[in-house]
């Protein structure tokens, strides 16, 4: 064959080859032209910031070129974008100082998800089937502005409810403007595991109504009571890196760690010292070290201050706080009482925090307020070493929002029980960023109530328990494709926010929340008025008013490059805190209440916040259900943790399958035997049990919120979600439903086909 | 020369697992779904494991984060018909998925099970194929798959020095699972240079390397968790 018979036969192949792939669209790609100037090859890193959890990590982003597959005019085909390919954390962020969690490390498959809602959405079956139909984002938009454009003709703009996740920031502030500008109430935020409690304490002990920021990198001993603050709570990037520097980062000092608590955490389990205590004494334990403290002379019960006041029995040194007593109580040894104290008093500085289930018991204000007492007596407040509160940015002022917020809002407990006695009647609730018929406990009726509201719309990315009940979903884009900021509350001792302009373009039909509130806005009869036109010059009022860091500089193009701000607040931007509320009496210590006799319900059953998944938020990411979870390496699954006595008493193996009772309800799961944790508490890791979230969640592993009941803090009434009891039954041998990472090969034997 | 190696200290490793999806990210390592999950065929490159000692009340944990080895003298490379296995240079057990045939006689002889085996060709829902990472080859159905200590983000290191017409600094190649560390539990760098941070922290009298009576020879030292009465 010479050459030129090969070029004639190539190309009538080539032409031939064209042809039999029409008809079948799958075949048939074409490359359009790309939107955008990409060097092929090249990576550029761009900052982001993560917005899985409030602790909001600094982002820089790997973008290079990628194909993605596109329709375009009813033609799919191929495209070259500018695509995210890997997250790190920010070298010079204040809060992640270039680390990352396992979790931020997943983020990117938020923006990838095969189940993303590409497109506005309309209900197209009954409420709750998951049907809907295409419908475009002008008539999603006059939709949802004819709705409320009815409430305001009738005046009754207070029926218009908007539910969230609960995030501070500038999204947080638009919403609210929004609202009260319309004339609704405040956003009412639901969190499972909140830190109301803990702010509430704050702003008892310290009038400082914030989460704290531990100084772990300077601090000589650590007494943690419950807080997970290397796994899930709080700022754990930035307090993993200080940790990591407290332990091994200083020539010749290495920091001590203890930990109380009834179930070990994957924090817990780096203590040097394990301190299991009885759950819902925690606080009588933190007293019994100020009482030892006090009575040795260490130091005064009146260097506590006002923190020390409002502790009944204080002024009296704590008299009832005898180790021997305590020791009754918490199950704690006398001696050890002492000897923690000892330490605690003399090793300085020393920080003493709170978190996690001592607060999520009946009487989780006193436990919090008896710690910051402690703190507060051996002198670990705002000091070296101690417990901080980072200064907050004024995001309304900063902005140029208007000063008046919208009025309190009802919690989604009180909003939920309202619908269902009738007496209040949300006409229009917009849902961003929460998942309560998923996280709230089933006698809140949660689920119930929304189905009666006649009238939901969703900003969701993901159809889930909640937002399946919407009647229109307006999909936000991802973080990674529209502009994200964030307000830390803490991990840092001076200010930081954090502001980054869109990584890549939207892959799909969505736009940003932010700016569809805004385009609703202006649509109304009555246009609210709002002082920005885009999200964008919200973002840049702020950073323009912040300091820029040299006088030269821009604040606002520093703050995109960089991707954040950080240093001392003007005086005029700081957000003042919250007024001190006085408490009517000294709190005092009241045994904690829990939902089910011990007769009946021997065991205490202790839900948490999983390493991988939260409070169940992340459970559709597939590379967090294939991480081996840190404790017991199970992967895709659920299971419950038994002390190997109890399982004993009881006939349980490991692996087998167990059936855990509460007042509420029962499920069944895998049972996994574990030392560390109190021969009467289960434990459980919540995430799992979706019925309805993306193909990787859905139907896999059991919910233990199901099982909690209905129990509150006494003083701030906020869910006390570790006061349930449980019994607990062998049903039958392991079934398979554990996945655990043994590491290595596990071969079983193939069958052959 | 240079002899690429790791120090993890397991003071300051607190078990979270941000290695193990950092790995994932960078190394296109697919996920296998819960069914072959619970056949042994999960691929981790990196793992945390977990000893327990003790029991309720006096019960401790430690986590100990394990990886390739990459061991001056590996069982896994000699017993490799095709030479897929194979030492560098710079004493990394490198694995040429093209000529990996599947024996998988280097599992059978890694002492630390960090060699995985694709059981069959990777799946990325779409568009999930969007993150993979284009510096780093996919394994398809019959290869065995292992730590690279990111030889990707080794070689492309090099060049940017190269380019700059200067020496690699110590520290500026970060492997996934070091940049990803909050804690700064995990040191990469040049054994061979006795000034380097990862050699610094290899000489520490807390330092021991795993199994390293079985002679391998690992280029990963162990920083132990200090304990304190």
């Amino acid at each position: 064959m010479d050459r030129r018979t090969f070029i004639k036969l190539t190309a009538i192949t080539g032409t031939s080859a064209t042809l039999a792939s029409c008809g079948n669209p799958e075949n048939e790609f074409i490359r359009f032209v790309p939107e955008e100037d990409i060097v092929q090859g090249v990576a550029v890193w761009k900052p982001s910031v993560c917005p899985l959890c409030a602790a909001g990590c600094g982002l820089t982003v790997r973008v290079m070129d990628a194909d993605a597959e596109v329709v375009r005019e009813g033609q799919l085909g191929l495209v070259r974008i500018a695509a995210a390919k890997k997250l790190e954390g920010a070298p010079e962020h204040p809060i992640s100082r270039g680390g990352l969690c396992a979790r931020g490390q997943a983020a990117i498959q938020v923006t990838y998800h095969p189940d993303r809602i590409t497109q506005p959405l309309k209900r197209s079956g009954d409420r709750g089937s998951g049907q809907y139909e295409a419908i475009s984002w002008d008539d999603a938009i006059a939709e949802v502005v004819s709705r409320l454009d009815t409430l305001e003709s009738a005046g009754n703009q207070m029926a218009l409810s908007f539910v969230s996740g609960g995030r501070a920031g500038h999204r947080a502030t638009l919403v609210d403007q929004f609202l009260s500008r319309f004339g609704a109430r405040g956003a009412t935020s639901y969190q499972l595991f909140g830190d109301d409690v803990l702010r509430r304490a704050n702003a008892l002990s310290f009038s400082r109504g914030q989460m704290p920021t531990p100084d772990l990198p300077n601090s000589r001993y650590v007494l943690s009571f419950g807080a997970d603050f290397l796994g899930t709570w709080n700022s754990p990037v930035a307090q993993a890196s200080g940790y990591g520097h407290m332990r091994q980062g200083r020539p010749g000092i290495r920091g001590t760690f203890t930990q109380v608590e009834s179930r070990m955490s994957q924090t817990g389990a780096n203590a040097d010292a394990w301190v299991p205590v009885a759950p819902g004494t925690e606080g009588v334990l933190a007293l019994g070290l100020a009482h030892v403290i006090m009575a040795a002379g260490l130091l005064p019960g009146s260097s506590a201050g006002r923190a020390g006041a409002i502790v009944d029995g204080w002024d009296g040194g704590l008299a009832d706080y005898t180790p021997e007593q305590v020791a009754q109580v918490t199950g704690v040894p006398a001696a050890r009482v002492e000897r923690l104290a000892r330490e605690f008093a003399e090793t300085r500085p020393a920080v003493a925090i709170i978190a996690g289930p001592p607060l999520a018991h009946t009487n989780g204000l006193f436990a919090a307020v008896a710690v910051n007492a402690l703190n507060a007596l051996v002198g670990s407040v705002e000091q070296p070493g101690g417990l901080y509160f980072t200064p907050q940015l004024n995001v309304a002022g900063a902005s140029n929002a208007a000063a008046s917020a919208a009025s309190p809002s009802p919690s989604i407990e009180a909003l939920a029980s309202g619908v269902l006695a009738g007496e209040s009647s949300p006409e229009v609730l917009l849902l961003d960023g929460a998942n309560p018929v998923f996280t709230t406990p089933r006698a809140w009726r949660v689920r119930e109530a929304f189905e009666q509201i006649p009238y939901i719309a969703s900003f969701g990315s993901f159809l889930d328990e909640t937002s399946i009940l919407a009647d229109l979903i307006l999909p936000d884009h991802s973080f990674l494709e529209s502009w994200i900021e964030g307000v830390p509350e803490s991990g840092s001792l001076s200010a930081v926010a954090s502001v980054a302009p869109p990584t890549m373009r939207p892959l799909h039909e969505t736009r940003a929340t932010e700016d569809v509130l805004l385009e609703i806005g202006r649509g109304l009869q009555r246009p609210l008025d709002l002082p920005w036109q885009t999200f964008e010059e919200m973002l840049a009022a702020t950073f323009t008013a912040l300091p820029a860091p040299e006088a030269e500089f821009d604040g606002w193009t520093d703050a995109q490059e960089k991707g954040v701000w950080s240093g001392p607040l003007p005086a005029a931007l700081v957000r003042e805190a919250t007024p001190a509320p006085v408490p009517d009496a000294p709190l005092a210590y009241v045994p904690p209440m829990f939902d089910g006799d011990a007769g009946q319900f021997p065991l205490h059953f202790l839900p948490y916040p999983s390493s991988a998944f939260l409070d169940g938020s992340l459970a559709h990411l597939p590379w967090l259900q294939e991480m081996p979870d840190p404790l017991t390496s199970a992967m895709w699954s659920s299971w419950i943790e038994i002390n190997p006595s109890t399982a004993e008493a009881l006939g349980i193996r490991d692996g087998d399958v167990v059936e855990v009772t509460s007042g509420q309800g029962s499920l069944r799961s895998a049972a996994v035997l574990s030392p560390g944790i109190a021969p009467n508490v289960v434990a459980m890791p919540v995430g799992q049990g979706h019925q309805t979230f993306t193909r990787y969640a859905s139907g896999r592993g059991e919910n233990p919120v199901d099982l909690i009941a209905p129990m509150s803090d006494s003083t701030t009434g906020a869910l006390a979600w570790a006061a349930t009891r449980v019994r607990l039954s062998r049903v039958g041998p392991a079934d398979g439903r554990l996945v655990l990472f043994a590491g290595g090969l596990r071969e079983h034997p193939e069958e052959h086909r | 020369m240079t002899r690429w190696g790791m120090a993890a200290d397991l003071d300051r490793c607190n078990g979270c697992g941000a290695c193990v999806v950092a790995c994932h990210a960078e190394n296109n390592i697919s996920t296998v779904g819960d069914e072959q999950a619970a056949r042994g065929r999960a691929k981790h490159w990196i793992r945390v494991e977990r000893y327990w000692e003790g029991d309720f009340p006096d019960v401790r944990l430690k986590f100990r984060p394990v990886m390739c080895q990459q061991c001056g003298n590996a069982p896994c490379e000699p017993v490799c018909p095709t030479y897929a296995s194979h030492h560098t240079e710079e004493g990394l057990n490198a694995q040429v998925y093209n000529r990996c045939i599947g024996t998988r006689y280097c599992a059978n002889a890694c002492p630390y099970n960090t060699r995985f085996f694709d059981f069959f060709n990777p799946q990325w829902d779409k568009p999930l194929q969007l993150q993979l990472n284009p510096d780093v080859s996919l394994r398809e159905v019959g290869v065995m798959e292992k730590c690279t200590f990111c030889v990707q983000r080794i070689q492309g290191a090099k060049i940017q020095a190269q380019a700059e017409e200067r020496e690699l600094l110590d520290g500026e190649i970060q492997p996934a699972c070091v940049q990803g560390c909050a804690a700064k539990a995990l040191v990469f760098g040049d054994l061979e240079d006795p000034e380097s941070q990862v050699s610094r922290l290899s000489r520490s009298p807390r330092g021991s390397k795993l199994l390293e009576d079985v002679g391998t020879q690992p280029a990963v030292a162990y920083l132990a968790r200090q304990t304190q009465a």
